[in-house]
């Protein structure tokens, strides 16, 4: 290479176009970050449960972590874009270098790749250690779950057997569901706790959640299971606990008068 | 059989005498033998298969029915096109001579050769284009059918039966489609010319790894109407031991496409190892042909799998046997299990040879070498690595096994690392360019942006917590349409433009792929970040009707998917204008320095008459400064 590249190269920061792709790494940066955020936040809606809380945090540090990623990335594009065009159905001239490699840029590039890539683990296994252990609170309600071609049951053996179509939960307590299938795969998925667990033929699985809103939220099936999977759907009502008490009384005497 | 071997085989349309078997082979009497096998077996079975005892617990006799008659049409229609003459031949002792091998080869058949056994690498990968087109067409057809039904929260005038089966059909053969797209049409009649050989290792194995598609086709296509694919394209068992008929369809469909996908992935492997050109050293091997050959060997560990598991749900059906029934000792998770090992794999196979041809495009277009070339085998190496290692992402919330989410999480999110090199190589080729603006060259600025969007969502699917919110949601949908059609249909489609001139002899028309450019890209764009949205919102996938919240999302959605039709069907008009009545293309367009653009159009038989020296790689553009 020439004596004037190697002089450029020492003062590579210096040329127009770095300058460029600079600044726009700069404005294009905060503008992914807080668009991707604020679309994708916003269309998940309010959390019902600290599960979901910690779904949507993780969400949005994941999108500023992978901003300036995507900002650098679209700025070294917008501004080979806006450099050196030609149209036309002859190619234009080649270009006046011949840069195969630049070893300090691949290594730059794979190092912070590789460190982005281990703050993603990491935050994300602290968030799945903290979900792992709510399965195992001992004053937990149990609660069966039972999917079945194309409707839930909800079984509360710790309360007479009291059984029910739609899920009755009291505020602020943590909850462990115990989920089965009576013939093909189903998924419980309660949307605005954040938790979603498959219901399969012959096995039990496990998932948990403290629900800390009073409202009505959703529940619905979230693997393909034939004919009527668009309508396995359900309510999940939050109570506060005298309401979830009166409640699993009143349907206890409908068992037994049953 | 004497006769045969005496006089020129390839003396067309010999009035005289009876044409040798070899001659007389075609699609019609392969059509004719495979339907006419099927209904025989259909009918012998159907009189002398015993009827199910009634008290039995399974009822299988249709099952045994039309999985006989399926494997009767398939070898009905191999026998007919002529795939068994060359290797009985051999075994009794009487190889095919030279004259036979030539006509095989399509030398002076002019059209006919493309509805044959075919064994030119340029017939096969025109038959290949061909057929990804036709079963581009039919999918998209179906993917309209459900964005229509999905137009209004009641979808409604579509009956869930035939929702479901619709939403399976357009699921495995657009898989298949974007499985073939590349390697298919392009590693077959590129690829050799581009290492310099004269035709494949294994020319008639070419031949049938494209018939073996054909003759998978039909029984997907009948399955419509014996009950339907009515488990999308994943096809969980038990879910579809209970589906109809129609399963059987998609497991013969998808035995056979295996086979033909491993007969193509040693057939092209054996080629670039054994066949390149004298001097193409590993360092002058254009990119492409690490892009073609690592998507065919991921194929290779990932479609016995599939295979393996196909057979063992057929054997649930028919024989009642527990492979997969939990209540007698099987395991659904077993299924899911064999069927990821393949899937993820095979999401690589489909995005690695788009963007290898890509980055082949690069410096053609922006007149400088390829950036990084080494960091892109790297990159292409580490992807499909990694890949067989990363299945149970898909099963994170199956329940199958929770100690072993968080090393899932690991390997999956490592991939990222390999993915984010050949996103430098390609940036680093367009730094400094000289941007020569054509489609091909905007398709890597759109693989960037639509692949940065696939890409980083699914790093928030492979965070174990994130994806108990996301997975079975819309929210995956839009992701793997992100990498499947924003970033290797758009690789696919840059690929067709540009070697366009060298396959049909014509260029094609610049205008129309600039206006099927953009309306793909935008109503790409528009219809799949609308899914996000609706998947963030809570909407789950394959579903057939959505509470009314979604209504926004869905009709933005459709609204993006009726601007991609439009978008296709420009493109179908350019692909069938142009190779009609497009400018004649010279031998060397795009002023590119691989080997397919020194030899002539249309191409000869044997590619080249003396076969080329390789000195330097192919990326020897840009001067340097003085
Ligand atoms: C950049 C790296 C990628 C990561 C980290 C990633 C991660 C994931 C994860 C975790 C899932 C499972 C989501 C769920 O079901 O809950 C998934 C699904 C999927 N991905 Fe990716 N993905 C990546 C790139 C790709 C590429 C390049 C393709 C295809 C070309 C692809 C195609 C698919 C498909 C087809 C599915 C869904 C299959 C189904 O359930 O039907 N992905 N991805
Ligand atoms: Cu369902
Ligand atoms: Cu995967």
């Amino acid at each position: 290479m020439s004596e004037l590249h190697t002089s450029n190269k020492a003062q590579w920061w210096k040329s127009a176009d770095v300058k460029k792709t600079a600044i726009l790494w700069v404005i294009l940066t905060p503008i992914i970050g807080y668009v991707g955020t604020v679309v994708q936040l916003r269309s998940i809606g309010a959390p019902a449960s600290e599960v979901m809380a910690s779904v949507k945090s993780l969400m949005g540090i994941f999108t500023w972590a992978a901003a300036p990623v995507a900002g650098l990335v679209a700025a070294l594009a917008v501004t080979a874009l806006l450099g050196d065009r030609h149209y036309g159905d002859n190619p234009p001239e080649e270009a006046d270098h011949e840069i195969r490699n630049s070893p300090r840029a691949a290594a730059t590039w794979v190092i912070v790749s590789t460190l982005l890539c281990l703050f993603a683990l990491i935050t994300g296994l602290i968030v799945l250690q903290k979900d792992a252990k709510s399965l195992l609170d001992a004053k937990a309600i149990n609660i069966n779950v039972t999917g079945q071609q194309w409707v839930w049951n909800f079984d509360y053996p710790e309360s007479d057997g009291v059984r029910s179509e739609v899920l009755y939960l009291p505020v602020n307590k943590p909850v462990v569901f115990h989920i089965t299938s009576k013939d093909v795969k189903h998924s419980f998925w309660v949307v605005q706790m954040g938790i979603k667990m498959d219901a399969n033929p012959g096995y039990v699985t496990e998932t948990a959640v403290t629900p800390d809103k009073i409202g009505v939220f959703d529940i619905r099936c979230a693997e393909l299971c034939g004919l009527l999977h668009a309508y396995m759907q359900n309510k999940v009502h939050v109570v506060s606990q005298a309401d979830y008490d009166s409640w699993l009384k009143t349907r206890a005497a409908l068992e037994g008068a049953a | 059989m004497t006769t045969m071997m005496n006089r020129p085989a390839s003396a067309p349309g010999d009035a005289s005498g009876r044409k040798p078997l070899i001659e007389r082979l075609n699609i019609v009497t392969a059509l004719v033998v495979g339907t006419v096998s099927a209904i025989v077996i259909w009918q012998l079975a159907l009189h002398f298969l015993p009827q199910d005892a009634e008290t039995a617990s399974f009822f299988n006799r249709e099952d045994k029915i039309s999985l006989m008659s399926l494997i009767a049409w398939f070898v009905g229609f191999m026998t007919g096109i002529g795939a068994l003459i060359g290797p009985f031949r051999w075994a009794f002792g009487k190889d095919l001579n030279h004259d036979e091998n030539m006509f095989l080869a399509g030398k002076d058949q002019g059209i006919k050769r493309y509805f044959r056994y075919t064994t030119d690498h340029k017939v096969v990968g025109i038959q290949y284009l061909v057929i990804t087109i036709i079963i581009l067409f039919v999918g998209g057809t179906l993917a309209m059918l459900i964005r229509t039904n999905l137009g209004h929260p009641q979808g409604g005038w579509i009956h869930p039966q035939a929702y479901n089966a619709i939403v399976g059909w357009h699921g495995i053969i657009m898989i298949v489609a974007t499985i073939i797209m590349i390697t298919g049409p392009f590693g077959n009649f590129i690829m050799p010319i581009m290492i310099g050989a004269r035709d494949m290792a294994f020319p008639r194995l070419n031949a049938l790894s494209f018939w073996l598609i054909v003759a998978a086709i039909p029984p997907v296509f009948i399955s419509f109407f014996t009950g339907g694919i009515t488990t999308g394209w994943s096809a969980y068992n038990p879910l579809a031991s209970q589906a109809g008929l129609g399963m059987n369809g998609y497991i013969a469909f998808i035995c056979i496409f295996a086979i033909s996908t491993m007969v193509a992935g040693a057939n092209i492997t054996t080629t670039v190892v054994k066949m390149r050109a004298k001097g193409m050293t590993w360092n002058r091997t254009p990119i492409f042909i690490y892009g073609v050959v690592a998507s065919v060997a991921l194929a290779l560990p990932a479609f016995p799998v599939f295979f393996l598991s196909q057979i063992m749900s057929a054997m649930d059906r028919a024989f009642a046997t527990s492979f997969y029934n939990s209540a007698a000792g099987g395991s659904g998770w077993l299924y899911e299990n064999l069927f990821w090992i393949m899937g993820h794999p095979e999401v690589y196979v489909i995005l690695i040879p788009s963007v290898a041809a890509l980055m082949e495009m690069a410096p053609v277009f922006t007149r400088r070498p390829l950036f990084s070339f080494n960091l892109a085998i790297m990159g292409i190496a580490g992807i499909s690595g990694l890949s067989v290692l990363v299945w149970a992402h898909h099963m994170y919330i199956s329940g199958w096994a929770p100690l072993l989410n968080a090393p899932f999480m690991l390997t999956t999110e490592l991939i990222s690392i390999p993915t984010g090199m050949l996103f430098l190589v390609l940036i680093g080729t367009l730094w400094r360019g000289r941007l020569w603006m054509t489609m091909p060259l905007m398709s890597i600025f759109a693989l960037l942006w639509n692949f940065m969007i696939g890409g980083i969502t699914g790093i928030y699917l492979s965070d174990v917590p994130a994806d108990a919110f996301l997975h079975g949601s819309m929210y995956v949908t839009a992701h793997f349409h992100y990498t499947l059609m924003g970033a290797g249909l758009t690789g696919a489609l840059a690929s067709l433009v540009y070697w366009f001139p060298k396959m049909t002899g014509r260029m094609f028309d610049k205008t129309l792929s600039w206006v099927s450019f953009w309306l793909v890209q935008i109503g790409f764009n528009v219809a799949f970040i609308g899914m996000f949205l609706v998947g963030l919102a809570g909407q789950p996938r394959r579903v057939e009707s959505y509470a009314s919240i979604f209504n926004k999302g869905n009709l933005i959605t459709t609204m993006g998917a009726y601007t991609i039709m439009a978008g296709m069907l420009v493109l179908l008009h350019g692909v069938i204008s142009s190779w009609r009545n497009g400018v004649k293309a010279p031998m060397n367009p795009w002023q590119a320095k691989t080997l397919e653009w020194t030899v002539a159009n249309p191409v000869p038989l044997e590619n080249f008459e003396t076969l080329p020296v390789i000195t330097s790689d192919p990326y020897g553009y840009g001067k340097a400064q003085s």
